[in-house]
């Protein structure tokens, strides 16, 4: 028995040493856990990254970061896991609004208080708070800015996200809520769903353009893919049109530096970020009880302001 | 066990090796992660991963049955999701209130009809992949690639891209309440094993199944009906994939369309980790049983450590392949002696 087990053992040792470097094993007061539904996204990185800088800057932080890898058993997994260390907190942005909802309520009866940030759950009343962007605010800051572009009115074409997805109907809302009582002055002469994609966003315009008897104003398009896909035609047919896009996607903002789309929105995913550790962190630290909602305002970012753009580090 | 020559030791330590090199292997990453996370061996951790691994597990039992064969399920995934779909829109009674929880959520049609239902539908999904490998003469890898495809298809369409949540607490208990202190789906888990492992050992389709992964062409001049025991062995992973659907289904609250992405390739790990050969005819239920908990352990253990959760594929893509390596090493060497 005795060799039977110092080959167990050996390994095992070895194992040890190689495990307890690849984890971060500092004497910190404070031990949260973060819940990214997909870290195969850009997006959901640069969110963990920015959430990463804020516990450093803040100090005393144990971060222990989790990827659910676009799988909802996953991230419930990463919940119950994080629960059983003893987490002082967990800050998620759900994969599922329901489905994440009975993790999260065994987190919040197992006392650990639990922040949400980008999207929400339901159905879990005893959430800490929610932090996120109102896209309905998004939409309304890309309407006041084409106001601004066009005081004197102008001709619009609205390139819709994916039928049915809540980003896409509330951004299309608050393109309308600005401009629907202007109606004399702007009007929609298309609207169209491009589904959120890079070449439906080209196609669809083509075939916008091909249709319509006078060039455009301006294209108005609910995310990024959809306004490089537009820009993209618009270029290869050498017209003049003010292209909005949304989310400040790196190469949206290098696009907008370079003269391309004339401007996109920021919702400082990051923001909401570094925003969620500080309200859970101050909930920890000093009691402080947060608002269950807190929304940060979107901007329209364009050449003028590109410097509040937070991923413009990103582009060289 | 001092007097033996050192010859003879290497010897046994081979053929032991060749047993158990996963159940070994298990035992090493429980006592690896025991000693750097003391929390680990929390009872409630260990049945988490239990419960976590309880649902692929069913789903790898069925997988069991079809590999050997020498066939192969990679539907699985996609199967799941649609099956989900179709017990959740029975429990609701349709699409109205579809993403009502809470209080409103009290279901439409009994439990009873969305179980059966859940199970009809990985049952015919089954049979019908079973049929076209059988009558069609399609391979079973060609088969089952149209039906992670069409299935999860199936699935897009019948539920127009979206959830259908919240449903009664005699639907939720399946999936969330515990026995004493064990969750529910682990003991159907254990269940369905210890009747799986029945039914390969003891009876006369087990060991037609064994027979026909073997050499089907044997098998069927002695006699065995090799046909109908290929369609069954896909309509038994069918039936565990809808029972796992309905469990999952009741855990998350909640079924989606997208369920069960890649899960056809955790499943196909565990079994192979677990010893059943690709080529059919060699495996056992036990052995499936440990390479799903391996799995489960290994995934737990990294998050608990918290390692980077990219790393974490790594380590088990590596482990996954030096597992079956140590399993083929120790076979030839078997063979050499």
């Amino acid at each position: 028995m005795k060799s039977f087990r110092s080959k167990l053992l050996i390994p095992g040792i070895v194992a040890a040493s190689m495990l307890g470097a690849l984890g971060t094993a500092q004497a910190q007061d404070v031990t949260i856990a973060s819940s990214m539904p997909a870290l195969e996204f850009p997006f959901f990185v640069h969110m963990q990254k920015a959430l990463a800088a804020e516990a450093a800057n803040i100090g005393g932080i144990s971060l222990i970061e989790t990827d659910g890898q676009n799988q909802t058993t996953k991230q419930t997994a990463d919940v119950e896991s994080a629960i059983i260390l003893g987490v002082d907190g967990i800050i998620i942005s759900p994969s599922d609004a329901v489905a994440m909802a009975p993790a999260l309520q065994q987190a919040v009866d197992a006392g650990v208080p639990v922040v949400t940030i980008d999207r929400r759950v339901e159905g879990v009343p005893g959430i800490l708070a929610h932090v996120g962007a109102d896209n309905v605010i998004g939409g309304e800051a890309q309407a006041k800015l084409i106001m601004e572009l066009f005081p004197d009115g102008a001709s619009i074409v609205n390139l819709q996200g994916q039928p049915g997805a809540s980003p896409a109907i509330d951004r299309n809302k608050g393109v309308h809520n600005i401009l629907d009582s202007m109606s004399d002055k702007y009007v929609f002469v298309a609207e169209q769903t491009a589904n959120f994609a890079r070449e439906q966003g080209a196609s669809v315009t083509e075939a916008i353009l091909a249709g319509l008897d006078s060039t455009p104003d301006v294209i108005v398009a609910a995310n990024d893919d959809m306004a490089l896909g537009a820009l993209q035609v618009v270029q290869e047919q050498g017209l003049n049109i003010a292209i909005l896009g949304f989310d400040a996607l790196p190469e949206a903002l290098g696009s907008v530096r370079d003269g391309g789309l004339a401007a996109t929105i920021e919702q400082f995913p990051g923001g909401q970020s570094s925003m969620a550790l500080n309200t859970l962190i101050g909930y920890l630290r000093d009691g402080a009880t947060p608002e269950k909602l807190i929304l940060l305002n979107p901007i329209a970012i364009t050449k003028d302001n590109i410097d509040q753009a937070e991923r413009l580090g990103e582009i060289d | 066990m001092n007097d033996v020559t050192p010859s003879a030791r290497n010897f046994d330590a081979v053929q032991f090796l060749s047993k158990y090199a996963a159940p070994l292997f298990l035992i090493l990453l429980i006592l690896v992660f025991a000693t750097l996370e003391p929390r680990f061996l929390h009872p409630l951790n260990l049945f988490n991963v239990l419960r976590q691994v309880s649902l692929s597990g069913l789903i790898a039992i069925g997988m069991t049955f079809v590999i050997l064969t020498a066939g192969i399920d990679l539907s699985v995934g996609s199967l799941l999701a649609f099956a989900g779909l179709v017990a959740a829109y029975v429990s609701k009674g349709g699409l109205d209130d579809r993403f009502a929880i809470g209080a409103s959520a009290a279901s439409g049609n009994p439990l009873i009809f969305a179980v059966l239902a859940a199970i009809a539908v990985g049952m015919a999904g089954g049979a019908l992949q079973g049929l076209a490998i059988t009558k069609l003469k399609v391979p079973p890898f060609v088969v089952t690639l149209g039906g992670l495809t069409a299935f999860r298809g199936a699935a897009l369409l019948f539920s127009g891209g979206g959830p259908i949540s919240g449903f009664g607490p005699d639907y939720t208990w399946w999936g969330q309440g515990r026995i004493g202190m064990v969750p529910v789906p682990v003991i159907i888990f254990l269940l369905a094993a210890i009747i799986a492992h029945l039914v390969l050992r003891y009876t006369a389709f087990g060991k037609h199944v064994y027979a026909t992964g073997g050499n089907a062409r044997a098998a069927a001049l002695n006699g065995v009906p090799t046909g109908r025991i290929i369609l069954l062995v896909y309509v038994i992973s069918g039936f565990l994939c809808g029972l796992s659907a309905f469990l999952l289904s009741a855990r998350l609250n909640s079924s989606e369309a997208v369920a069960g992405l890649g899960l056809e390739l955790t499943v196909i790990a565990a079994v192979v980790i677990g010893g059943t050969s690709l080529f059919g005819g060699i495996g056992s239920i036990f052995g499936t049983v440990v390479g799903a908990l391996l799995i489960g352990v290994l995934t737990n253990g990294l998050v608990l450590l918290n390692v980077s959760s990219f790393v974490q594929q790594i380590v088990i893509g590596v482990i996954l392949v030096a597992a079956v390596a140590l399993d083929q090493y120790a076979a030839t060497q078997r063979q050499a002696q």
